[in-house]
């Protein structure tokens, strides 16, 4: 293992505090219809998740935007960011991810001196950019020597490892089901990042209209644990 | 790219108050009939009619359509949209729209329908100006197969994309594919078969009047699953899941009449067709 991989694994722990604790991405509506309520139907969700909404989001995002920092297009990465926030419909999951995007900048701002993250810090202020968690920890990926896919791996492990800490709490599961969830997921990952690589960039943004749903509808729930 | 199966073009402007075609041009299976005024407020309402009678294999429309500065228009068509097998290419159509300043475009297209082994692609692309409005509606449903399957076609696929003064405001892709998808899966269609999308944007849309919206929907869980959100700017997206077109038309008519009456002070023209 490089420094460099151990670096961006930092970015990956749960107890990094971008705020992911908070969201559900539409799961808590899931678990309050009762058609989420242990660890299979949690993993049936999870399988959807990842493989009918965030490969074609933030997963193919991630990619695209390592690969327009290798081009030194940063035009496009901007362009990426708002993408990733008008695609996203539902506004509790939009301004969610955005907040989540915002303290990741902040936090990573303090541990790295990446010129194009103050770039994107700036154009946040100014409005013409929303922030992304993505994006940022893309960035950092890049900027560490991170192997593309790698960065896109570890981000959706990130991802799928605060849902199965999620899930634990408001399931509920027992802490073993949760880690059991996350070893049987590691297959998903690595397919998932494999399918990335070969999407097209004209896949970007497809929603399955149950997830998306789930998503809108938890607005509307009035007791909850989580923000999304 | 230049060889399409039916060409649209209509230009639309506000004379004294009524709102009138500049431009109207069609080619092949593609034809609108004379506009139809509804009320006395000046909006157009065009039917597009497809005399081919549905779309097939490598099948490829264009539309272009523009609101001039207070134009007021509804499109619609005359019947569902249906989409045949596609053994060799998947059918196409794309269209652009132009809304110019105080223009405002109600495109309420009649339902798709994907039979047997049917693959489509579909993308619309609209420029707003500021100050414009617009309302959107489609509906994804299922034709009927011979086998008794429910999703019987084998991709439909809708993108818009919605731009304020050159800025992208909305992306919106929705791509069903039972060929490879679990369609009643957990996330995917749950148990439904149809589903419907709105897109509204008017700067007069606010978080009160949303909620209001939200309030006359129904809410008899097993008929339809609804959603309704803000979008980033003002307006918002309303998704349903159902089992039959019309539960969904009459969402959308709801939600359509509160609009007018909150907006115009009138109601929405009934679109007779049949």
């Amino acid at each position: 293992m490089t420094d460099q991989i151990l670096s961006l694994f930092q970015l990956c722990d749960s107890n990094f505090p971008t705020g992911a604790f908070s969201h559900s991405y539409g799961l808590e509506s899931y678990i309050q219809e009762d058609k989420v309520h242990d660890q299979a139907s949690f993993l049936e969700w999870l399988h959807a998740y990842v493989n009918e909404q965030l490969i074609y989001s933030d997963g193919l995002a991630s990619r695209l935007v390592y690969e327009a920092l290798e081009k030194e297009d940063v035009q496009k990465v901007w362009k990426l960011d708002r993408m990733l926030t008008v695609q996203n419909l539902p506004r509790e999951t939009r301004e969610g991810t955005q907040r989540m995007g915002d303290r990741m900048l902040n936090l990573v701002e303090s541990l790295y001196d990446i010129p194009v993250l103050s770039v994107y810090r700036e154009r946040i202020k100014a409005k013409k950019s929303f922030g992304h968690p993505v994006i940022v920890f893309t960035i950092v990926g890049h900027h560490l020597g991170v192997p593309k896919s790698t960065t896109t791996l570890y981000y959706l492990y990130s991802t799928v490892s605060s849902l199965v800490q999620n899930a634990v709490r408001a399931i509920p599961l027992g802490q073993t089901a949760g880690q059991k969830s996350i070893q049987a997921f590691q297959g998903a990952l690595i397919k998932a990042t494999e399918k990335i690589q070969q999407l097209e960039e004209e896949d970007f943004g497809i929603v399955s209209p149950g997830l998306e749903l789930s998503q809108m509808k938890h607005e509307r729930v009035n007791i909850r644990i989580f923000m999304s | 790219m230049g060889d399409w199966t039916g060409i649209l073009r209509l230009g639309t402007e506000a004379r004294n108050g009524k709102t009138v075609a500049n431009d109207v041009y069609f080619q092949g299976a593609f034809k609108v009939m004379r506009p139809v005024y509804h009320d006395d407020s000046g909006q157009a309402c065009y039917y597009i009619l497809n005399p081919g009678g549905g779309y097939l294999d490598g099948d490829r429309y264009q539309m272009k359509i523009s609101l001039e500065k207070q134009a007021k228009l509804t499109l619609t068509t005359q019947s569902a949209t249906k989409i045949y097998k596609t053994p060799q290419s998947h059918a196409y159509q794309e269209a652009e729209f132009h809304l110019k300043e105080g223009s405002y475009l109600e495109y309420i297209p009649d339902p798709l329908i994907g039979y047997q082994n049917a693959r489509y692609k579909q993308k619309n692309v609209i420029y707003m100006e500021k100050g414009c409005s617009l309302l959107y509606s489609d509906i994804i449903t299922p034709g009927w197969s011979p086998e008794g399957e429910r999703f019987s076609y084998d991709t439909l696929q809708l993108i818009n994309e919605i731009y304020m003064d050159d800025e992208l405001i909305v992306y919106d892709h929705i791509k069903l594919n039972p060929a490879s998808q679990n369609m009643d899966g957990l996330g995917l269609m749950e148990g439904y078969s149809h589903l419907g999308s709105m897109i509204v944007i008017d700067e007069k849309v606010s978080h009160e009047l949303i909620d209001r919206l939200y309030q006359a929907l129904p809410n008899h869980l097993n008929e339809c699953k609804i959603g309704i959100s803000q979008l980033p700017v003002s307006g918002f997206t309303v998704r349903v899941l159902a089992n039959a077109t019309q539960a969904i038309e009459k969402i959308f008519s709801e939600l359509h009449s509160i609009l007018s009456q909150e907006w115009f002070s009138k109601k929405p023209c009934f679109l007779r067709k049949y």
